[in-house]
């Protein structure tokens, strides 16, 4: 009897610690969590995030003013007022009647900052499994906090990239910034072809409903119709509809020769066990080393794959590549465009 | 004092680059490396010609430290170092740079791709970017036995043709080809076979514009360089193990024809 | 000369980003697609498919049948039990010869030899009673179940069956945010942890590498399981009728073994969404063709590479370990050895979770390798209890011929049903040994991962082995 009495009450507080440890520690929404996000405004993430929006104004053609400083990183007027005058002790701005700028070391250090922003994006979407809405806001933390050795190691290891994955040119260490040739998606008439070069990433209201699309860099778009209302466009074979203000934040660069449009949009995921396919595009949506490895099994336009066996589940699926057998998992095999072999017949015997 | 200045760095480069990969060449006369996909019975091949009996498993990606063995044919030795195997060498993982980077600051003087005969189209990927670093290449075509077993053909005088190298056929797993594999490495490592190896063609004509200027570029500086074709693909593919290695000036140091006696030398050994 | 130089290769460089502004970053494709459109040249010119197929059939035969939706993973428990059976019951007789030999012939042999030399007491118990037993006890007892075990596991690796476990079980991995080759360093891990660390290479991506590396110790090493096999036998095997004892033990090691995939798994999801938040990425995995094993090579190569390599190993830790055995039950202060004033100290605490002092300083002795836990536990039972007619004397570490004797011992040390389920659980469960650390913390150049990789287990093994002893007091008492 005293042992199960005993074991009763060691049981109970074992389990109130445990769940007191839950509400410390429980991400996003526990208690450290929430601590550490109120921790962050700390005054060289101010300064570094004001000379970011300064640029981006330069960048865009707007004028900057305290009151647009003040508005963009959500603080007092007389917090801005005390922000701006250290800028401007440490040679960083210039105020000219109200309208500020940036002095030539202040660009460079907000080119370095955008640099870390793009650079850390770009980590995330090749190296890692996070969450695309979750990029932006990751990088927002993450810029005020990589060193330049880090840096360099970030760089080397994904190659040096020029972009970012939205399509924003990635400056580069000594703060040169890459001309974009793009055009809005809406300059495109009505059944012409394009592909997606950027995607606007700003505000993330408007950039996560993109992303709930389906839209990506890389993609290729065709214009169905276009009215002042909505645009419709075909985007990697499906169908969507944009309104014009969503319409703004893509921008596209487009194709001009019939033979680079591509017609098959079908996933390799769809194909049946013993069917027998010809690869016709790998989708932008895989980047980065994944890609990659795809590439190096010889997953590249024009190999012919037969899926021989599924797993419990359908997933993965096994597949014979260049003479081997080799699993996938349909997430990836659902970026991997086919062509199915009668099709392919059907379309010789009719332009026969 | 300038020139001496410049030797003394490439004798310290190479010393680094002894101590880093870890080799004792005193007592070899040739380098060879062994490269190739996974599980294409690589490990077996390494055992059967070095005599050592690492374990060996029927999945991609078993070996995956370096291994070091030795060999004599005839009147040389040779030392034999086994790299992860790899499907590629274009990527950014840990295993391709090191047997990337092997291939190309090691400077082995024969290296041997071992091919899954059973499924050459996929192997080749490998081997025509060997042949893009180095031109001193022995194609062992593995398991060949299998692919009998699977009733597949091979031209192999075709295929050795076709790429420009020996292809040796070998089964590995019963000991078959080794001597002629030994003879093939013996004939490319003392210049009695010339390799004339494949180069990549068909490469879109914008990318190839960026790669011959690059390359001409390259040769001028570094005139010993006889692969600055594949330095400038991987230039464009921003590596930074290569641009650091344009900047230090390493890559100058890479190909210059050496005599072994020269090359041992500079490991930093007294050649007895 | 010197800054020409240097202009010129900045040259290079800046043209060369230059051109991959103007190319894009889409020159790896084009590269990939002309290598692989020259390779099908080449291939097609040399190679020819004759039209019979009768092999790769024979191949899709097996596949269907070990990847089966239905049987997929019954075949998988029943040869992983299959081959726990083997080496239990294999491993008896020659276990028992060895000891003979080893132990009971050789030891008093060694001991009289030093008597006739005239060694001073220490001296001889530090070498004979310390570091000889120890061991000799590591070898009559790890070398029959490895010279069976590892043959046997290589043999499944040998035919190409393991990439096929994967295959089957992706997707759990999956579903847990992990990467489906984790199944294939676990495997390996069912060898030695440190070598599944090391093997998690074949993983591309870091965040499934790293969930791949903190989970590899749920996979049982071949130190643990001869703890496992010993532990089951007496106290599971115990329970039943002598004739099925060998398969029911086999089925309780294999229980374990399955809860530790299972915990990897769980782990892995719980990892993936907290401190390693992801999807789970990429993943290519191939099935080679079946090969037929050739059995004798195969017995050759893992009794050379992995049975003596993992022998070495063991000798080499229990050594030290023997010694240090023998110093902590002999030097004295106060009233009574290091050994004793460690475990009056740690044995409330150890019975609190289901355990007792000894085992927990037996845990801590046994951190440089898990092989010498058991004689570490049965040595210092004996002398605490000052139970010296068994063994030779005071810190040796020894086996006893039967299991019946190691069973009397036990349980004169107090140990219940519950003591031995919860050894077996925390074998399982606690920190990886120090080498398997080492080797983690060169494979991730993190301290953080290291610590982590050592406390989750433990805490986790020490919240097991405590929810494990309250609710089994809570149901069945004392």
């Amino acid at each position: 009897m005293e042992t199960m009495i005993h074991s009763l009450t060691a049981l109970s507080i074992s389990i109130l610690i445990i769940g007191m440890l839950i509400i410390v520690f429980f991400p996003e929404k526990g208690i450290l969590a929430r601590w550490n996000r109120t921790r962050k405004n700390t005054e060289r993430i101010l300064i570094e995030d004001a000379l970011k929006h300064i640029y981006d104004c330069e960048y865009n053609d707007t004028d900057c003013t305290l009151h647009s400083i003040a508005g963009n990183l959500a603080i007092s007027g007389d917090r801005t007022a005390k922000l701006t005058e250290k800028l401007m002790i440490h040679g960083l701005i210039e105020s000219h009647t109200g309208y500020i700028t940036l002095t030539d070391a202040g660009r460079s250090y907000a080119l370095r900052v955008i640099r870390l922003h793009r650079l850390w994006e770009r980590y995330l979407a090749d190296q890692t499994g996070v969450d695309e809405n979750d990029w932006h806001s990751e990088a927002e933390i993450k810029e005020h906090a990589i060193s330049p050795d880090e840096e360099t190691a970030i760089a080397a290891q994904l190659g040096n990239p020029l972009t970012d994955p939205h399509g924003d040119p990635i400056p580069s260490s000594s703060g040169t910034v890459m001309k974009q040739h793009e055009t809005p998606i809406c300059k495109l008439k009505k059944g012409e072809y394009g592909r997606i070069v950027h995607i606007e990433d700003e505000p993330p209201a408007i950039y996560s409903q993109l992303v709930a699309l389906g839209l990506h860099p890389g993609m290729q778009v065709r214009i169905i119709d276009q009215n002042d209302e909505r645009l419709t466009i075909e985007a990697d074979g499906n169908e969507c509809i944009l309104a014009p203000l969503f319409a703004g934040h893509i921008h596209i660069t487009p194709i001009h020769h019939t033979k680079d449009v591509q017609h098959n949009f079908q996933p390799l995921s769809s194909l049946e066990e013993g069917e027998e396919a010809q690869v016709v595009a790998i989708s932008r949506k895989i980047r980065g080393q994944q890609r990659r490895r795809l590439m190096d099994l010889g997953l590249v336009p024009g190999t012919s794959v037969t899926a021989v066996m599924k797993s419990v589940g359908n997933d993965p699926v096994a597949y014979k590549i260049r003479g081997a057998l080799i699993a996938l998992r349909n997430s990836q095999t659902n970026g991997i465009f086919i062509e199915r072999k009668e099709e392919k017949q059907n379309e010789t015997t009719k332009s026969m | 004092m300038k020139p001496l200045n410049q030797c003394e760095q490439c004798t310290v480069h190479k010393e680094s680059t002894f101590i880093k990969y870890g080799i004792n060449m005193s007592r070899y006369d040739y380098l060879v490396a062994l490269a190739g996909n996974p599980n294409t019975g690589k490990s077996t091949v390494f055992n059967n010609l070095t005599g050592l009996k690492q374990h060996t498993g029927n999945w991609p990606g078993k070996t995956v430290t370096r291994a070091e063995g030795a060999f004599s044919y005839r009147d040389k030795k040779f030392k034999i170092v086994d790299l992860p195997g790899t499907y590629s060498l274009l990527t950014m993982s840990t295993d391709e740079e090191i047997a990337r980077d092997f291939l190309l600051f090691g400077k082995p003087d024969v290296t041997v791709v071992v091919v899954d005969a059973t499924r050459i189209e996929r192997n080749l990927n490998l081997v025509l970017q060997i042949l893009e670093i180095t031109d001193h290449v022995v194609i062992c075509l593995n398991l060949i036995d299998e692919a009998k077993r699977h009733n597949l053909e091979i031209d192999v005088l075709q295929l050795s043709r076709d790429i420009g190298v020996p292809v040796v056929p070998t089964a590995a797993r019963h000991k078959k080809g080794m001597e002629t594999l030994m003879q093939s490495i013996y004939d490319v490592a003392t210049g009695a076979y010339q390799c004339k190896p494949k180069r990549l063609k068909n490469i879109s004509p914008k990318a190839s514009r960026a790669i011959e200027n690059l390359t001409k570029q390259l040769n001028d500086i570094f005139p010993h360089l006889h692969n600055a074709r594949w330095i400038a693909m991987r230039l464009l593919e921003g590596d930074q193990r290569i641009i650091n290695a344009i900047r230090s000036g390493e890559l100058g140091t890479i190909h210059q024809e050496e005599t072994t006696q020269e090359k041992l030398k500079s490991y930093g050994y007294e050649t007895v | 000369m010197d800054t020409k130089q240097f202009n010129e290769k900045e040259d290079i460089l800046t043209n060369a980003t230059r051109y991959r502004e103007e190319i894009g970053e889409n020159f790896y494709d084009t590269m990939l697609e002309s290598i692989y459109s020259e390779a099908a040249t080449i291939a097609k010119k040399s190679v020819r498919q004759r039209d019979d197929k009768r092999i790769y059939t024979l191949d899709r035969t097996i596949d269907r049948i070990v990847t089966s939706k239905v049987y997929g993973f019954p075949i998988m428990v029943g040869l992983l039990a299959v081959v726990f059976w083997i080496t239990i019951v294999g491993s008896n007789l020659p276990s028992d010869m060895l000891y003979i030999l080893l132990v009971e012939t050789l030891h008093p042999a060694l001991k009289g030899v030093a008597s006739t030399i005239g060694f001073p007491w220490w001296l001889d118990g530090l070498l004979i009673d310390g570091a000889y037993l120890s061991v000799a006890w590591v070898v009559s007892v790890m070398l029959p179940p490895m010279a069976i075990f590892f043959p046997l596991f290589t043999l499944l690796e040998d035919f190409g069956y393991l990439p096929r476990v994967a295959f089957n079980m992706d997707s759990l991995f999956r579903k847990a945010g992990a990467h489906g080759k984790q199944a294939l360093t676990m495997s390996m891990g069912f060898g030695c942890n440190a070598a599944g660390v090391i093997s998690t290479r074949v993983i591309d991506s870091p965040r499934e590498r790293i969930i791949a590396i903190l989970t590899n110790n749920f996979s049982l090493c071949n130190g643990r399981w001869p703890i496992l096999i010993l532990i089951s036998t007496i106290f599971i095997g115990s329970l039943v009728p002598a004739h099925i004892a060998g398969l029911v033990s086999a089925m309780a090691v294999v229980s374990v073994a399955l809860l530790g995939i299972v915990l990897s798994i769980v782990l892995s999801w719980f990892l993936s969404h907290t401190i390693l938040k992801g999807e789970a990425s990429t993943f290519s995995l191939e099935l080679p063709p079946y090969r037929p094993p050739r059995i004798l090579r195969t017995l050759y190569t893992s009794l050379i590479d992995r049975t003596i390599f993992v022998l070495w190993r063991a000798i080499l830790f229990a050594t030290p370990a023997g010694l240090v055995i023998w110093l902590v039950a002999n030097i004295s202060i106060g009233d009574a050895s290091l050994a004793d004033h460690f475990i009056r100290f740690a044995d409330p605490f150890g019975l609190f979770i289901g355990l007792n002092g000894i085992i927990l300083l037996a845990f801590i002795i046994a951190i440089p390798a898990n092989e010498i836990i058991i004689p570490t536990i049965l040595m210092l039972t004996v002398t605490t209890l000052g139970m010296h007619e068994v063994g030779a004397g005071t810190g040796v570490m020894f086996e006893l011929d039967s299991v019946s004797a190691t069973a009397s011992i036990f349980h004169t040390g107090g140990w219940t049903l519950l003591t031995g389920i919860n050894l077996m659980l925390f074998s399982l469960i606690h920190n990886p040994c120090s080498t398997t650390l080492y080797t983690i913390y060169k494979e991730t150049g993190s301290m953080k991962w290291t610590a982590l990789a050592a406390v989750i287990p433990l805490t986790l093994g020490i919240a097991v082995c405590f929810f494990v002893a309250q609710i089994w007091r809570l149901f069945l008492g004392g």
